[in-house]
């Protein structure tokens, strides 16, 4: 194997201009592809823009109503289904209408106001406004019948209140909790920062798993690889290449994501340290390269590595709070969180672009994500290695 | 068109993939473990929110209040903070999502019938989170309002405690829950987990197929032979639609008989509409095998086109009335979102055909014109 030897040093020149040789090959191989350079940079433009689009909480949610009284009152409760949470679509005649727009689902909640509402809250007698909230989806369903229930409370304060004489101004006479929320690192509740971040974290691993697995898989499938295997190349200095090249692909298309898309368009203000970022950026994909390495040595054809590639994903994206609170998680899956690479990469993601949090808070979780990666990244290696034997 | 020649390619494509064990068992495998592990796994309840409190008051009151929090089983009380400055490295390492802090005479003043500003602080990174924690904390602090209250115009307009609640909150909110009385998520999330497995699954099985020929050279021997573009295509996908089929099935019958999501729509109605969606996934993968000449970039277009779609624009997540302009615009675009409403309906709404024909057809219209733009794509002449 070492025909080419002289002294040490020569050697390790050798060494590296072959791996820079390398690199440089998956690179062209890699730029010459457009369509594939066409969805890596969509990847992390326009996807990661129109992600940065879309609200998981409930937003503009039609509200229809059917209203017995025709009083002052109960239009007055009515008009406070307001955006940004609800969005009034008008007033059916009859309740079986309802049900006929909960079905097609035209409308997610119908408040139906009973008759002498108004009179009876004049009266102070006890009344009822029935709320009816479509929960075939049982996330906004929630959310919209706790947001009604508590426009209704509120509004069922508000004339309490009035009745006994107590307007606004004389509210510092009564003993009362006045709520006072401050929301950190995100003070409007901007979706926008959330979500083109998450989305950002998620190409990243989808990128960092299938570009290094398909790479090694089509060397074999062409049965290029045999080429590469009579060269002087160690398998090191074959697979390294790839991993290189990818991880650099990766590191622009994020660089090109936060500065156009998030800083650029969102205007999210980066707090913490870019570089930092951006290593760990660089050791995650490490990590991620390594399962995809494995994926690689297991398939024979880039088919096989694709539905591979999904079923190793998805796990760990789901399990890393990219979508979900991660606290919800059922006891079980919480531990298994910790095996999610993704769950240290967007603890720290977060915690570094948003809340600019440094290494003295986070060097858990970033030993938690380098032993993990060495893991992964090691056990790549080893299995690649042994496909040469 | 001959069927001989259609049956010929059909039985080629088929060998195929049974010959490629790994890839036909993963055919299967990957759908069904898809569907549990997210079935399972995917849970938007704000839970066990870890959250510290600072106490500036020390009575009994300020007590009596924090623990309608620390009891509550949505939160995970962490332990009590004394300055505000140790809340920062915690809120910043996500070992709390958000603390209470209770000024000093909390007590004195709510006795002497002043009120009282508390403050929380939430971690705002996850805006879902936030908006609910913080609705968790309104809902919290309006019980423990309305009792204050009662309390206070009990004394002032001598009258019974429970005549004062009731003045405090005249009106009753009567919430009926439709189609999933008990909100149990599973019921929503096993039918919404078809749509989202039969989006990702059937395109990347067909994503590849004609482009793995075109690579190999042996597309060639297509070119050659006097089968018809359209004979072609429909042989080369029939298998896949198959599979996916069967695979649409087996998540059917997962989502009614492990996960018990009822159904209580027309199975005939489900199941054809059922298949025209699967027939447009498989399709799509088909239209991008043609559109493009390797098989890595097969794999990116389809994930580009497939998972986003799929999660952003199919009112999983989001309901499509909620969306701008632009992205309903774009949700239409899509089959996942017809299909959305079909699977909702079926399973717990129990409405079929007549409430959900358009759907239906839109489906119908997009295999079409999957089909019309594969044709056009498909050339039996190479390029020169």
């Amino acid at each position: 194997m070492n025909k080419d030897s002289g002294n040490p040093q020569n050697m390790f020149c050798l060494w590296w201009s072959r791996l820079a040789a390398m690199t440089l090959k998956e690179l062209l191989q890699l730029g010459r592809d457009t369509l594939l350079i066409g969805a890596v940079i969509y990847l992390f433009t326009l996807d990661i823009f129109m992600a940065g689009g879309i609200t998981m909480d409930l937003k503009n949610a039609t509200v229809v109503s059917h209203d017995s009284d025709h009083s002052q009152a109960s239009r007055e409760l009515i008009y406070r289904f307001r955006p940004p949470y609800f969005k009034l679509a008008g007033e059916i005649p009859t309740s079986r209408e309802a049900t006929s727009l909960l079905d097609q689902g035209k409308a997610l909640v119908v408040v139906d106001i009973p008759p002498k509402f108004q009179h009876d809250l004049i009266q102070g007698k006890p009344t009822a406004v029935q709320v009816q909230v479509d929960t075939s989806n049982t996330i906004l369903g929630t959310l919209a019948a706790s947001y009604s229930a508590q426009i209704i409370g509120q509004y069922g304060l508000d004339v309490a209140l009035a009745r006994m004489g107590l307007t606004e101004s004389a509210f510092e006479n009564v003993p009362m909790l006045i709520d006072q929320h401050r929301v950190w690192y995100n003070p409007n509740q901007k979706d926008a920062w959330f979500m083109t971040i998450s989305e950002l974290l998620t190409v990243i691993t989808i990128l960092a798993m299938l570009l290094p697995a398909s790479a090694a898989v089509r060397e074999k499938e062409r049965g290029t690889i045999e080429q590469l295997m009579v060269t002087p190349l160690s398998p090191i200095q074959i697979m390294l290449p790839k991993v290189l090249a990818m991880t650099l692909v990766i590191l622009l298309g994020t660089a090109l994501s936060i500065g156009l898309i998030i800083e650029g368009i969102y205007q999210v203000p980066i707090k913490g340290s870019l570089l930092f970022f951006f290593a760990v950026t660089g050791l995650y994909t490490f990590a991620m390269s390594g399962l995809g390495l494995f994926v690689s040595t297991i398939s024979r054809n880039l088919a096989q590595a694709a539905m591979l590639v999904i079923m190793i994903m998805m796990p760990i994206i789901l399990l890393s709070g990219a979508w979900t609170p991660p606290e919800a998680m059922p006891m079980g899956l919480r531990q298994a969180m910790y095996l999610s690479p993704l769950y240290y990469y967007i603890e720290m993601g977060y915690a570094i672009l948003l809340k600019g949090a440094g290494l003295d808070i986070l060097w858990d979780s970033l030993l938690g994500l380098t032993l993990l990666g060495s893991v992964f990244f090691g056990f790549g290696v080893w299995r690649f290695r042994r496909q040469f034997e | 068109m001959k069927l001989q020649r259609i049956r010929a390619v059909m039985s080629k494509e088929w060998r195929e993939i049974v010959r490629d064990r790994l890839f036909l068992s993963l055919a299967f495998v990957v759908p069904i473990s898809m569907m549990l592990v997210f079935a399972y796994g995917i849970n938007m309840d704000v839970e066990n929110l870890p959250f510290a409190v600072l106490d500036y008051d020390q009575t009994k009151l300020s007590r009596d209040y924090l623990h309608l929090f620390i009891d509550s089983r949505y939160f995970d009380y962490q332990g009590d903070v004394h300055s505000e400055r140790e809340l920062d490295p915690l809120l910043a390492d996500s070992v709390i999502r958000f603390a209470i802090i209770v000024p000093p005479k909390f007590q004195e003043n709510l006795l002497a019938g002043r009120p009282v500003a508390v403050q929380s602080l939430i971690d705002g990174v996850f805006p879902f989170r936030a908006s609910t924690s913080k609705g968790y904390v309104i809902a919290i602090n309006s019980a423990f309002n309305s009792k204050l209250l009662a309390g206070y115009i009990s004394e002032h307009f001598s009258m019974p405690q429970e005549q004062a609640e009731a003045m405090v909150q005249p009106i009753k909110v009567q919430l009926r829950y439709l189609y999933n009385q008990e909100l149990k998520s599973i019921w929503s999330m096993a039918p919404l987990m078809m749509m989202f497995v039969l989006m990702i699954t059937p395109p990347f099985l067909t994503a590849l197929g004609v482009v793995r020929e075109k690579e190999n050279g042996s597309i060639y021997n297509i070119y050659a032979s006097t089968i018809t573009r359209s004979e072609f295509l429909i042989g080369k996908l029939t298998p896949y639609v198959v599979i996916s089929i069967l695979n649409m099935l087996i998540l059917w019958l997962m989502a009614t008989s492990l996960f018990h999501a009822p159904f209580k729509g027309d199975p005939l109605f489900f199941f054809l509409s059922s298949a025209l969606y699967v027939t447009c996934t498989t399709s799509i993968g088909l239209l991008v095998s043609l559109l493009v000449q390797t098989q890595i970039a097969a794999m990116m277009v389809t994930v580009v086109v497939t998972i986003v779609p799929s999660v952003l624009y199919s009112g999983l997540m989001v309901p499509i009335a909620s969306m701008d302009a632009a992205s309903q615009f774009e949700a239409h675009l899509f089959p996942a979102m017809y299909y959305t409403n079909i699977v909702l309906g079926s399973f717990l709404k129990g409405v079929g055909l007549e409430q959900q024909w358009s759907d239906m057809l839109a489906l119908a219209v997009y295999v079409a014109v999957l089909w019309l733009g594969s044709f056009l794509l498909f050339h039996k002449r190479a390029k020169s």
